[in-house]
This record gives C-alpha cells, sequence and structure tokens, in this order.
C-alpha cells in the first residue's frame, strides 16, 4: 500500500483482497458479480459492505472462501489471501480447513441457516474439538459456555435443543455462537439483523461488537443497514453493481459521502443525517442488470450528475485528502466539479 | 405426539376394516360361487342343484352379507381362514408354509434395496453432474422400467444358463435366494436411488449446506452429515410405498423362481377360482400393506424432531 | 438440460410403439396365430425375420399383434380410469361434505392396496360363473380401470377443492352462473390439465402392468398376441433359445423407458415450446393441488 494515511491496523490484514473479479454462470445467464474489487480488514477492526441487495457484497466477501451455492459457475480472478495463503490457489480440502477455522460466518436468517435435523450444542462442540483442539468433554463444555456467552439463558438445556425449538433471536445468538466456535480470526456476518425483529437487532448487533471487543477478531459485516453500520463499522466500503463505489473511514463516509451513490443512499436512510435536512429520497431508478454491462460507470443511468463521458469511461477508485483518514471514491465528475483534493 | 399415533393407528384398523370388507363382498357377491365349486370338486360335473344348495346351507352361505363377514372374520381372527379349494388343506397351514418363504424373498430384497439405492444415490451426489452421476442415472431409470420378469429372465440367462453359478429353480441354500433377491430390489432400489440424489441436491442448495460448508466441511461431509439427515423423511415414506410394491415383484418372482410363498399360491387361487384362499390371501395383503403404510407413518413421525418434539406453545 | 439439449431421440420407442399399434394389420407379414409345425423354432429367415416359436407362429408378426394388443388396452385403461377419476373426483371435491368423506374413503381404501393387486383380486372376481361373458381381454381391461381409476380421483379432488377456493369462482357465483357452467368453464380445464400429463407419465407402468399380468397368464388369452405372454411362452426354452425371451422383453422395455422418459420430461417442464403454455397452467394447477392437499390435512390436525 503506497498510502501513508494507512491506520497500523491495515498494515497486518488477516483478509486480504485484491482486484478481485467474480464472474457467475448459471445455464441461462453470466453475471459479474465482482468487478476488481479490493478490501482487507485487520485484527480488532470492523470493515461493513454496504450495497443495495445484488450489489456483490456476499458474493466478493464469501465467494473466495468457496460459499457459493451450488448449481452456479464460478470464474474467480485477483488475489484473495488470509493466514498468510493464497486463497484462490489452495486446495479444497485445505480451504474447508479454512473455512472451519480461520472464518467464522453468521448468516442472514438462521432459522433456514441451521440444520433442522441436528441440535445445536453438538455442533458447536464438534467445531471447538476440531480446531481447538479440545477433549470431548472439553469441546462440550466450552460449548456450552459460548451459548452462554451468546446470551442464551440456561444454556445446558439449549445443547441439546433443535432450531425448531428456539426463537429467531435466540438461533442468531445460536449462529454466533457456532460461528466462535472454533476460535476464528475473521467474523464475516451477511446481514445478521435483516431476518428479525427490530427490538432483537439491536442485541444482536451489540453481542458481536462485544464480542470483538473481547476476542479482538476481525469483522466483515455485510449489510444494507446503514443504522447497523453506524453502530458497528471502523471502516465502510461502499459497493455499487460489483463495483467499490466509496470506501473509508465510517465517520466520514457517513457524514460526508462523496460518490453520488453513497449520498443517494444515505439520503434514502430516513433520520439518519436529520442535520442534512434534505429528508427521505429514493434514488431513482434501478440497479442495472449485470448480465449486460458497458464500460462506463455503472451508476450513470441513476445518477444526478452524469456526464456524457461517465457512459464510457470507467471511474478510478482514487485516493481523496478529506476528513480524518483515508478515503477513496471513484468519482472523478463529483471531485472535479467539487474541487476536491486528490490523487 | 401420542394423540397422533393412536389416530394414525385407529385409521389404519378402519381401513383395515373397509378394504376388508369391501374385498369379501366382492368375492363372495358373485352367485353360487364357493358352494358350486366345492360340488363340482368333490363329485366332478355332475353336481346337482340340490347338492349346491345343501352345501350353502352347511356353510352358512345363505345368511345376509354382513353375518357372513363377521363371522368370517371372527373366525380369521381365531386363526381360521377356512380350506383351500385349490389344495384341500386349511389356509391357516398354506400360510404357515408360504409367509415365510415370501417374508424372506420381501426382507432380502428390501435390505438389498435399501443399501443399493443409498450408496448409489450418494454416489451420483458425490459425483455432481459428473460421468458416475449421469451413468446411475441411467441406470436407475432402465431400472425403473424394465419388467422384473424380464430381469428375472436375464439374470437367468446370465448366471443359470451362461455361467452356470446359481440354480434358476426352487429353494436350496442361500445361493438359490441371489437371483429372486436382485430381480425384486431392482425396481424399488432404482427409484428410492432416484429418490435420495434429487432429495440431496435439493438439500445441498438449502442455506444450512452452505452453513455447512462454513463450519469447515468438504463437500462430502456436508452430503454425509448435513443433506442426508435430512433427506431422512422422504427416503422412509418412499422406501415404504416402495416396499409395499414390492409385493408384486414377489409374485412374479415366485412364479418364474419356483418358490412357493404367498404371491404363487394367489395366482394359482384365482387361477383355480380358489376363492377362499384368495380371501385369505387378499386379508393378509391388507393387513401387510396397511400395517407397512402405518410403520412408515409412525417412523418418519418419530425420525422428525419437529414432530417427534414440538415446540412449546 | 433444458429443452433444445433433452434427447428427443428417446421418445423413438414409445413412438414406435403407437404407429406399430395402429397400422400392425399393414405391418404383419404373417397371421400371429398361425401355428406351423413344419417350422418350430426356427431362427431368423426372409419368411420369418424374428423367427418361430414352440408352435411355428411367427414371432415378428406376433411381436406387432403384440403391439397393438397392449396399446388398444393400454388407451382403454387409461381413457376409462382417467374418465371416472375425474368424474367422481371432482364431484366429490365440488360437492363436498357428507358425499366427500365417503367418496374419499373408497379413494383411500383403493389406494390402500397397490393397483396391481387390486387388478389381480378383480381377476381373480371375474373368473366366476357369472363373469364368463366377458372375454379375458376385457376382464383384464375393466380390472386394470378399476384398479387405476382412484389415483386421478385423488388428484381431481384436489384441484376441485384448490379452484373452489379462487376469487373469481365466487365472482362467477355471484353473477348468477350455474354449478355445471363453473364447473365446465372454470374448473375442469385445470383438473384435465393436470390429470392428463400424469397419464401420459402413466402409461408405462400400464404397459408394464398388461404385461405382467398376461405374463402371470391372467391377462391376455393366448392366441391373442401379447408380450408379457410371448415372453412367458419363451421362458421354457429360455437354455436354448434365449431370443424367444429377449426380443419381446428388450421391446416392452424399450417402449416403458421411453414413456417413463417423456413422465420425466413432464415433471422437470422439458416440453416442446407448443404445449408449453398449456404446462404452465398445469403446473400452477399442480401446485394449487398440493397447496389444497396441505391446507385439508393442517385443516385435519386442527379438527383433531
Amino acid at each position: 500500500m503506497s498510502d501513508s494515511t494507512l491506520s497500523p491496523a491495515e498494515a497486518r490484514p488477516v483478509y486480504a483482497v485484491e482486484s478481485l473479479v467474480i464472474d457467475l454462470y448459471t445455464p441461462t445467464l453470466s453475471v459479474r458479480a465482482v468487478d476488481g474489487a479490493s478490501f482487507h480488514v485487520a485484527p480488532g477492526e470492523t470493515l461493513a459492505v454496504v450495497g443495495e441487495s445484488g450489489s456483490g457484497k456476499t458474493v466478493m466477501t464469501l465467494g473466495p472462501l468457496g460459499l457459493l451455492p451450488e448449481g452456479v459457475a464460478v470464474d474467480l480472478r485477483g488475489a484473495a489471501r488470509a493466514d498468510g495463503r493464497d486463497l484462490l490457489t489452495m486446495s479444497a480440502k485445505d480451504l474447508s480447513a479454512l473455512r472451519g477455522g480461520y472464518f467464522g460466518v453468521i448468516f442472514q436468517d438462521p432459522i433456514s441457516a441451521l440444520n433442522p435435523m441436528l441440535k445445536i450444542g453438538p455442533q458447536l462442540a464438534r467445531q471447538a474439538e476440531l480446531y481447538q483442539g479440545l477433549s470431548p468433554e472439553a469441546a462440550r463444555k466450552e460449548a456450552v459456555s459460548l451459548l452462554a456467552r451468546s446470551g442464551i439463558p440456561d444454556p445446558e438445556d439449549r445443547f441439546n435443543r433443535y432450531p425448531h425449538e428456539l426463537s429467531g433471536g435466540m438461533l442468531q445468538r445460536a449462529m454466533i455462537a457456532l460461528a466462535l466456535a472454533a476460535r476464528p480470526r475473521v467474523l464475516i456476518a451477511d446481514e445478521p439483523t435483516t431476518a428479525l425483529d427490530a427490538t432483537v437487532q439491536a442485541q444482536i448487533l451489540s453481542l458481536i461488537r462485544q464480542i470483538q471487543k473481547e476476542d479482538g477478531i476481525a469483522v466483515i459485516l455485510i449489510t444494507h443497514d446503514i443504522g447497523a453500520v453506524s453502530v458497528l463499522a471502523d471502516r465502510v466500503m461502499v459497493l455499487y453493481a460489483g463495483q467499490v463505489a466509496e470506501e473509508g473511514v465510517a465517520v466520514d463516509v457517513l457524514t460526508d459521502p462523496i460518490h453520488p451513490y453513497t449520498r443517494g443512499l444515505l439520503a434514502s436512510v430516513p433520520d439518519f443525517r436529520s442535520e442534512t435536512a434534505v429528508g427521505t429520497r429514493e434514488i431513482p431508478g434501478l440497479p442495472p442488470n449485470q448480465a449486460s454491462l458497458e464500460a462506463g460507470c455503472r451508476f450513470v443511468d441513476r445518477c444526478e450528475r452524469a456526464r456524457p463521458g461517465c457512459r464510457t469511461r470507467r471511474p478510478e477508485l482514487t485516493a481523496v485528502r478529506r476528513g480524518v483518514a483515508a478515503r477513496r471514491v471513484a468519482c472523478p465528475v463529483v471531485l472535479e466539479e467539487e474541487g476536491i483534493a486528490h490523487g | 405426539m401420542q394423540r397422533m399415533f393412536l389416530r394414525r393407528t385407529g385409521l389404519a384398523l378402519l381401513l383395515m376394516i373397509a378394504a376388508s370388507a369391501l374385498t369379501f363382498v366382492l368375492i363372495t357377491a358373485a352367485p353360487g360361487n364357493v358352494a358350486a365349486l366345492i360340488a363340482e370338486r368333490s363329485v366332478g360335473a355332475g353336481a346337482d342343484g340340490a347338492m349346491i344348495r345343501r352345501i350353502e346351507e352347511e356353510l352358512g352361505l345363505n345368511d345376509p352379507l354382513p353375518v357372513r363377514y363377521l363371522r368370517w372374520l371372527g373366525d380369521a381372527a381365531t386363526g381360521d381362514f377356512g380350506v383351500s379349494l385349490r389344495s384341500g388343506k386349511p389356509m391357516a397351514e398354506e400360510f404357515a408354509t408360504r409367509i415365510p418363504v415370501t417374508a424372506m424373498l420381501l426382507a432380502g430384497g428390501g435390505v438389498l434395496a435399501l443399501v443399493l439405492s443409498l450408496a448409489f444415490g450418494i454416489a451420483g451426489a458425490v459425483s455432481n453432474g459428473g460421468v458416475l452421476d449421469r451413468l446411475l442415472h441411467g441406470l436407475a431409470l432402465l431400472g425403473a422400467s424394465t419388467p422384473n420378469f424380464f430381469v428375472a429372465a436375464l439374470l437367468v440367462i446370465a448366471f443359470s444358463v451362461g455361467l452356470g453359478w446359481l440354480p434358476s429353480f426352487g429353494v436350496s441354500g442361500i445361493s438359490s435366494w441371489l437371483m429372486p433377491w436382485m430381480t425384486i430390489a431392482l425396481f424399488p432400489g432404482s427409484v428410492l436411488a432416484r429418490v435420495v440424489r434429487v432429495n440431496l441436491q435439493e438439500a445441498m442448495s438449502r442455506p444450512f449446506a452452505t452453513t455447512g460448508f462454513a463450519k469447515g466441511l468438504t463437500r462430502r461431509a456436508v452430503l454425509v452429515r448435513e443433506a442426508l439427515p435430512n433427506i431422512l423423511i422422504p427416503f422412509m415414506t418412499t422406501f415404504g410405498a416402495q416396499f409395499t410394491l414390492m409385493m408384486i415383484g414377489a409374485i412374479v418372482v415366485e412364479r418364474v423362481f419356483g418358490l412357493n410363498g404367498i404371491g404363487a399360491f394367489f395366482i394359482e387361487a384365482i387361477r383355480f377360482r380358489d376363492f377362499i384362499g384368495m380371501q385369505a390371501v387378499l386379508l393378509l395383503f391388507v393387513v401387510f400393506f396397511v400395517t407397512v403404510n402405518l410403520i412408515v407413518d409412525i417412523a418418519a413421525m418419530l425420525a422428525d424432531p419437529r414432530l417427534r418434539r414440538p415446540k412449546r406453545a | 438440460m433444458n429443452i433444445r439439449s433433452w434427447p428427443w431421440a428417446v421418445l423413438t420407442p414409445a413412438v414406435a410403439f403407437v404407429l406399430v399399434g395402429l397400422f400392425a394389420p399393414l405391418l404383419m407379414t404373417q397371421d400371429p396365430a398361425a401355428q406351423d409345425y413344419g417350422a418350430i423354432l426356427q431362427g431368423p429367415s426372409a419368411t420369418h425375420f424374428l423367427g418361430t416359436d414352440y408352435l411355428g407362429r411367427d414371432i415378428f408378426s406376433r411381436i406387432i399383434g403384440g403391439a397393438r394388443t397392449s396399446l388398444t388396452a393400454m388407451t382403454v385403461v387409461l381413457a376409462a380410469a382417467l374418465a371416472i377419476g375425474v368424474v367422481i373426483g371432482s364431484f366429490a371435491g365440488y360437492v363436498g361434505g357428507r358425499t366427500e368423506l365417503v367418496l374419499i374413503s373408497l379413494i383411500d381404501i383403493a389406494l390402500a392396496l397397490p393397483s396391481l393387486i387390486i387388478a389381480l383380486a378383480l381377476i381373480g372376481v371375474f373368473s366366476g360363473e357369472a363373469w364368463t361373458w366377458l372375454s379375458d381381454f376385457w376382464k383384464m381391461v375393466i380390472a386394470l380401470t378399476l384398479a387405476w381409476w382412484a389415483n386421478y380421483a385423488r388428484m381431481s379432488r384436489a384441484v376441485v377443492v384448490a379452484e373452489l377456493q379462487q376469487p373469481y369462482i365466487e365472482a362467477a357465483r355471484v353473477m348468477g352462473a350455474s354449478h355445471l357452467w363453473i364447473f365446465v368453464r372454470h374448473i375442469l380445464p385445470h383438473v384435465l390439465g393436470l390429470v392428463v400429463v400424469y397419464a401420459s407419465a402413466d402409461a408405462g407402468a400400464l404397459v408394464l402392468a398388461i404385461a405382467t399380468l398376461s405374463f402371470l397368464g391372467l391377462g391376455v388369452a393366448p392366441p391373442t398376441p401379447e408380450w408379457g405372454q410371448i415372453l412367458v411362452d419363451g421362458m421354457s426354452y429360455i437354455e436354448e433359445y434365449p431370443s424367444l425371451v429377449i426380443i419381446p422383453g428388450v421391446a416392452l422395455t424399450a417402449v416403458v423407458v421411453s414413456f417413463n422418459l417423456l413422465g420425466e420430461a413432464f415433471a422437470l417442464q422439458k416440453v416442446p415450446r407448443a404445449v408449453r403454455g398449456g404446462l404452465l397452467r398445469r403446473k400452477r394447477a399442480a401446485r394449487a393441488a398440493e397447496e389444497a392437499a396441505r391446507g385439508a390435512a393442517e385443516a385435519a390436525e386442527v379438527r383433531a
């Protein structure tokens, strides 16, 4: 990294992706889901990946781990490193082991993400046994304490429960406990609160924050919930149609968005920045069909600032000198028109 | 849960009674059937009307149908299924010698179908669109389409006529069971292999499979540890249905390989208009089919934690 | 696999079966029942393309005649079972109440035993003296029909129940449409859509059942050629002349595989574009039927 303003944490990322391109093929269509994205996350840091559904957030984060649905052919290019190793060239078996021990994943809907035929506790114990090297008895104890730590009351009883016997909020806590059972270095939370009741959402977010403080692990939060970002994130990355639109420290991006898409996204959140007094606004139009993309900026059809050149010129992610820390924005138009120092 | 068991069992009993009553009515409703046959069998073609009427009187064939049905059912409950018109032996005796043969046939065929279908279904899912998967798909289709009597004939041509390894007729040790088992296991095994394969594929596309990968399992481990438990219930219900259908295979196989089981007797009874024998065998069939379905239903309920341990309200 | 890559060639045996069955009299080179003791168990020749059997009958002509027998029986049974099933099932679903309960019980009893066992039992019934006026062929056809209708009835009922809950039915009723009009105009197309697809997939099973009955000696009587019967005749000569068994067996298997593939294609919606419009409707009907069944089951649980 040439940027001198990088925080010290960024110097030793535990999961880093460089110029990642992911093409997805189904029998009927092919999609460039991720188009030249880069990100990295360091211990103790939370990176929020923000964007509309279909923007490639999940594919970008979980794709290099091989966690994409079956039946879709995937073509990954670029570089992805974790634990000092290259994820894209390692064997399927090594990648499996890395997924189990080094990464922990929390999925959106715990009711469908937890196997209805398997008891909760034994799954946790198995992870602890395999990846922490514990004895079966110690692993069982660890599983119970993980459940307790995740805020599940009466963990001894819950250990032998099936998913259908717990509420959605409790299940997501169990899912978090499962993700942590191998003592991972990176926790990826893929829309962890979307499927939950509003009251439970806040509890789950604070649980994730608490765990991160205690364990000092890296967290990647995939979300379209700006509220969750403001609560948890150190850094934010805004993704639009598979490309990074803007990236920087959370406070900067949330209070002073530069990219037109980020601005639109934040303006569409009710009561988020009441001081701007713009009120709630929808970004007009729909995200582009990623199956039929052209060379230029992908946001062009929905952008208020669009100029003829945007259609043909691909916007490069450019370092911007504004705010408390390093920031990068992929919109030369705004940078030029508003005279924002960059380069 | 317990109430559900009781309800299912009660329904099964009702079904048995209704089905047996229906077969009883159908078979005995044809006027003069049994008495005329008994007369004919005892004195040859010269049986006259008086004799037939006397036999009818003796057997109570002139009583109202419900009375006759209840009497027949009561006799059957005490182990008296009447005397076969074909063999002249009590049906209870026929059952005692023939049920073990058919039971052996069904048990072996059932186990073979179970093992093969799981092995091939899982192998296909592991191969996932590969050469093996497509080959197994083709074989399953062929296995589910080949008439079992043709399968039996091909096995005889290959193993008895060609190689001379296995006997093509009668019972002489375990080797004489191999071809009958293979024959009746082929159809249910093929259908079940497809059920395993298709349901595994469906399970692999569910979110919990992705969680399985995230737990660090290899694809094979996700298939076996996460997806397989989830196909248990459709597998069990299909197995139950296929197991009862295997009775048809048993009927064919017993005739081809000269096994003296219930199926062979049933066909003989039909051909020789042994209405008492048919009646008894059909009662046995009804009890067998309804019981198997009941067991499968209850087993499937017990296998599903969502039914076994319903969430407390 | 999509529609374009689906191997249409596998339907050749089914198509050939239908065509050969239809035009059998033109294709048979000999009388399939004619015995010739001078030419017993011969190999293939210019006069007997596939050789002769133990009575000197021409196997080629018998196979062709067998196709006609099977096709006739299959068509009659399918049409009759479908008609009975649709009428009883629709009536049960439309009328509801006690009548429906009785009819459902009847359907459940009929489905408690495998169809072929029921057919065998009925053939047994028909062996009684009261039924001697029926030929063996028609005994078999009637027995199979009575064994086959229940599935169609259950399906039809489910579709009718599902469709009756649609708002447009209520609308039609408010507008003063008669029951018959509502049924024929709005409900019957959905029922037929589903049931006909199911029947086409069922053809293979039926061909198999017909051959099995004849193989057991309880189907078509000897002079009439039938594949299962040709095969069982050959069984006695399997050691010296395995072709007597293999020829009818392969013909039968090829036709059944072909029909079953057609059924699988329907199940997976791999169907030609020409019928796809109709099939979408059928798919919807199938889903509605499924939902109706689930709804009924839940309702039953609640009541219990």
